[in-house]
């Protein structure tokens, strides 16, 4: 197969088309295929399967084209395109993707900094906090074992040791959310007030009790602007979107009339 | 003499031509094409937090949305993206319009649409495609525009459900028959078919792909690019399902589906020709319980005997089975484990999609006794392909896996999204007469019932769950890790509940401190863990090390057992043993019936209230089997159980302020089951077995 094929078979496409289009009384019959529709066709069927298409496929993604547009054409010769509900919404959806697009694609850095600023908290990286705990079963007394244990460590330095707990002794940077997972919104309102390399307890989680040491809380931050930058781009575009496609709406609302009739039964 | 021979060679030449001419096009097979669907991601700059001993990570590895054609009917409209934003945590809308959302996130999940004609049926509904012009997807034009996503369209919808299942499944052939050997050979049938796209059906298969890698965030939550192969045995329509999940962002450019073949060695032949081509995969088998005993066959697909090849092939693509999920649970059956007092749960006797609902035939349709089939297998020298592990999952069709009994949406949609619907609330009149209405309009037969002077529907969905979890003992939240996991069978089953579940086995477990802070490691250096196999040493008898922690937002702990399965050498007899090795509340195990006292726990059925004072919040033992014989393969599972709660369907009558249906269990209790340990005796001389 080369490309020899490819070109008889456009010429006898534009013959045949020639043909309609000479036959035709009122409505013009040409199908023209521009060179940015067939690339784009082209590039659409290879995004989709990860190759160029053959030469055969060519010759179908085109014939498929061509037989779409002559459908489409009749179709719209029958008024088939009247009360339609997907049309209709298609056509709606058509009008907001080009509201959307009045915005212009690269904001300045200044309207982005404005934005970034008053959107602050969607970019805020929470605190996480390290500790390691000493667990004391609810099976076995958990709580006369836990302040026992606290009690030798405070007045002797005895060892520090308790029951194996499922997740493990020591967790590294975990934020709120995962130690709420782990062990509890109980567990988690200790930890928070707790002073840092202190060994203190017991606490008590739905799982028993625990001696906790709170190693290191890394403080929750705005990050500079450099490092969301994407997402703030993003952001921002859609935001602008909604805005432009709202504010379309309620201006040319008013010259509308909504009526419905009074006594429906809803 | 000559001339015949003369044509004979002939003939065989042009049959070789002919082979070999599709054998070619095997090699070129389109469903092995790789395809990177990885997307360009800002990489995170913190490190992945590791834990050498293993963390448990909850997810739902079977999850559909609008791309499957049954989803799409049954109202779904929520994309892969919508089902991935809940299982962190968001809400979506359920298609009747209320939101579903987690208790709390999942570590991981993916989105199994079936392969078979996915994005198929939202393509015939849009009346601007291609498809939509052919005359029999009229029924389909918009069947999803928001005024018809309710109650009253469930007539019109299980009609299509039924309609398009045999419309779009192509009818196989005999195995002799030239035009199934084509099918096999030129592997992409269903392009032939006037029903289907292709182009619709890869962009359908690849936004599935884009959502996964969208949504996979290492160290956070965990995606697989997947699909279902939804296939069937010819004949008795028993359910064969499995989902198959990828390993990285590279996959096929298209799902291998039963268009392709309905023979699951063909599924297994194509994923090993992928793992070739360095894409690993793995196909997880579900609804054993609807396979009308096919699933766990002791032979082969195709009638011919189970071989060593056979099994070897089987466990190195099916590593674990889905043995607990929304459409009932395949532990066992009270049929095939008369002895064991909690085999009847929730028991889904009816094979998967029969119309009329048709009984499933328990007989290896259960994994217990698939895995004394496997023994027997084995014993006979044939390998073992039962030697799975187990997971549960959701096998939701509106892309949110329902957990929890008391926030129940079923599965499919519009059909049982309501309590009526789903037979756990007695009909109003106009639901009554809808239904009766829609047998006559669709000579459906007669879906409602009587029950204590009360008209149900009966449609089946009674028999359902708010079920189950897969959990992944895996060193950190990666896509590789967890897959590992899978591999090594390291995972157990939930129904739902977030329990956590430690089994190890070894010779020298007795010296390991239960309360020591490093139990766990101690175990790992001393023995094996859920789904290894432990080896005979010098004949001693192994330990058997359990813990179990209870679900912080679920009840207490009741009990832990280990369940044992063998085949007795003598006669070849499988034998099974159920054994509590641990009871909350400081109670004993009763050591000649091998079982816990009872612990007190009961449910206030009028409110759902459960005890407060008993239970467990950890359960954790050493254990000796006390029948142990070191000469005889052995599989031993642990089976966790919860208090007892208020079942799903007693929750929707009491939020509807009637009685429960009498005939419905109206408690439950939430488990958890492991992988097995086997134990291998030491191969000495050949037993001679007297027959």
């Amino acid at each position: 197969m080369n490309l020899r094929i490819l070109v008889f078979f456009v010429i006898g496409l534009l013959i045949f088309l020639l043909d309609i289009g000479f036959n035709a009384e009122q409505d013009s019959k040409d199908i023209y295929i521009s060179d940015q529709e067939l690339t784009s066709l082209l590039s659409a069927w290879q995004s989709q399967v990860g190759r160029p298409p053959s030469d055969e496929e060519i010759v179908n993604i085109i014939n498929n084209f061509v037989q779409e547009e002559i459908l489409y054409r009749e179709a719209l010769l029958l008024d088939l395109d009247q009360e339609d509900r997907i049309i209709k919404r298609r056509l709606a959806q058509k009008i907001t993707f080009l509201k959307q697009e009045t915005i212009p694609n690269d904001p300045s850095q200044e309207e982005i900094k404005k934005f970034f600023e008053k959107n602050k908290n969607n970019y805020f990286i929470p605190p996480t906090y390290s500790f390691s705990h000493h667990y004391f079963s609810k099976e076995s007394n958990a709580k006369e074992r836990a302040a026992e244990a606290f009690d030798e460590y405070q007045t002797n330095g005895a060892e520090l040791t308790g029951d194996p707990f499922f997740l493990g002794k020591n967790f590294y940077q975990n934020s709120e959310d995962e130690i709420k997972k782990n062990f509890g919104a109980l567990f988690f309102l200790a930890i928070k007030n707790l002073a840092i390399n202190e060994w203190s307890g017991p606490h008590e989680s739905v799982f028993g009790e625990h001696i906790i040491l709170l190693k290191e809380i890394t403080t929750g931050f705005y990050p500079p602007l450099e490092k969301v930058l994407l997402r703030v781009q993003q952001d921002y575009l859609s935001e602008a979107q909604e805005k432009a496609i709202a504010e379309y709406i309620n201006e040319i609302r008013s010259q509308y009339r909504v009526i419905i009739n009074p006594d429906y039964k809803f | 003499m000559n001339k015949s021979l003369i044509g004979l060679i002939a003939v065989s030449t042009v049959f070789l031509i002919y082979v070999t001419g599709f054998y070619t096009n095997f090699q070129s097979d389109s469903a092995l094409e790789v395809i990177d669907f990885s997307i360009d991601k800002p990489a995170s700059e913190n490190s992945i937090p590791s834990n050498p001993d293993r963390i448990p990570l909850y997810g739902d590895l079977h999850v559909h949305t609008k791309y499957s054609f049954d989803a799409y009917i049954f109202g779904v409209t929520a994309t892969p993206y919508d089902a991935y934003k809940y299982a962190t945590g968001e809400a979506i809308k359920h298609p009747l319009g209320f939101d579903m959302k987690l208790r709390e996130p999942l570590d991981f999940y993916a989105v199994t649409d079936h392969g078979f004609y996915m994005g198929m049926i939202e393509n015939y509904a849009d009346t601007s495609s291609e498809m939509s012009k052919k005359e029999w997807t009229k029924p389909m034009h918009n069947i999803n525009r928001p005024e018809n996503v309710n109650v009253e369209s469930l007539g019109e919808r299980a009609d299509l459900f039924s309609s398009v299942l045999s419309q779009a499944i192509v009818q196989p052939y005999p195995y002799w028959h030239p035009k199934l050997w084509k099918a096999w050979f030129t592997n992409n049938i269903q392009v032939a078919l006037k029903s289907f796209d292709y182009d619709v059906h890869k962009s359908a298969w690849a936004d599935v792909a884009n959502a996964a890698e969208e949504f996979n965030d290492p160290g956070n939550f965990t995606t697989f690019i997947g699909y279902e192969f939804t296939t069937s045995t010819e004949v008795e329509g028993g359910n064969l399902h499995r989902n198959v999940i990828f390993n990285s962002s590279n996959a096929p450019i298209r799902p291998w589906t039963r268009i392709d073949s309905l023979n699951p060695e063909d599924l297994w032949t194509w994923m090993d020709s992928l793992r070739d081509k360095g894409v690993d995969s793995l196909a997880m088998p579900h609804n054993s319980n609807g396979s009308n005993g096919q699933m766990f066959e002791v032979e082969t697909f195709r009638g011919n005997p189970i071989s060593i090849e056979y099994a070897e092939k089987r466990m190195r693509n099916e590593p674990v089975v889905e043995m607990t999920q929304v459409k009932g649970t395949s532990d066992t059956h009270p049929l095939l484990s008369p002895d064991d007092e909690w085999a009847d749960f929730e028991i889904m006797d009816k094979r998967v999609g029969s119309r009329p609902p048709t009984y499933s035939m328990p007989q290896g349709g259960y994994v217990r006794d698939a895995y004394l089939r496997g023994l027997t297998l084995d014993w006979e020298g044939r390998g073992n392909p039962y030697k799975f592990g187990l997971i549960g999952s959701s096998d939701t069709h509106t892309g949110a896996g329902g957990f929890d009994e008391d926030n129940y949406w079923s599965k499919a949609g519009v059909l049982d999204g309501t309590d009526m619907g789903r037979g756990s609330v007695p009909l109003t009149q106009d639901r009554i007469d809808m239904l009766n209405q829609y047998a006559d309009l669709y000579n459906q037969p007669i879906s409602i019932q009587e029950i204590d002077g009360r008209t149900y529907a009966d449609v089946g969905f009674d028999q359902w769950s708010a079920s189950g979890l897969a959990v992944a003992w895996a060193e950190e939240n990666t896509r590789d890790s967890i897959f590992q996991a899978f591999k090594r069978k390291e995972t157990f089953a939930t129904t739902g509940t977030r329990m956590a579940l430690r089994f190890f086995a070894g010779f020298d477990m007795e010296s390991i401190d239960l309360d020591s802070e490093d139990m766990v490691k101690n175990a790992y250096a001393k023995g094996v863990t859920m789904g290894a196999d432990l080896f005979s040493q010098d004949n001693q008898t192994p330990q058997f090390l359990v813990w179990a922690q209870r679900d912080k937002l679920g009840a207490p702990l009741q009990r832990v057992q280990i369940i044992k399965g063998w085949v007795e050498s003598a006669s070849g007899t499988p034998k099974e043993q159920i054994y509590d090795v641990a009871c909350s509340d400081g109670l004993l195990v009763d050591p000649v019936t091998n079982r816990c006292p009872d612990n007190g726990a009961r449910v206030n059925i009028s409110d759902c209230s459960i005890s407060n004072d008993v239970g467990a919040g950890e359960l954790k033992t050493i254990w000796t089997d006390p029948d142990f014989d070191p000469t005889i393969k052995a599989f031993y599972y642990v089976r966790v159980l919860e208090n007892p709660t208020c079942r799903w369907s007693t929750w929707d009558s009491i939020k509807a302020g009637v009685t429960p249906r009498p005939d419905l269990h109206q408690t439950i209790q939430e488990r958890a089951w492991s992988s097995p340990i086997w134990y291998i005796p030491e191969s000495g001389e050949l037993n001679i077995i007297p027959l």
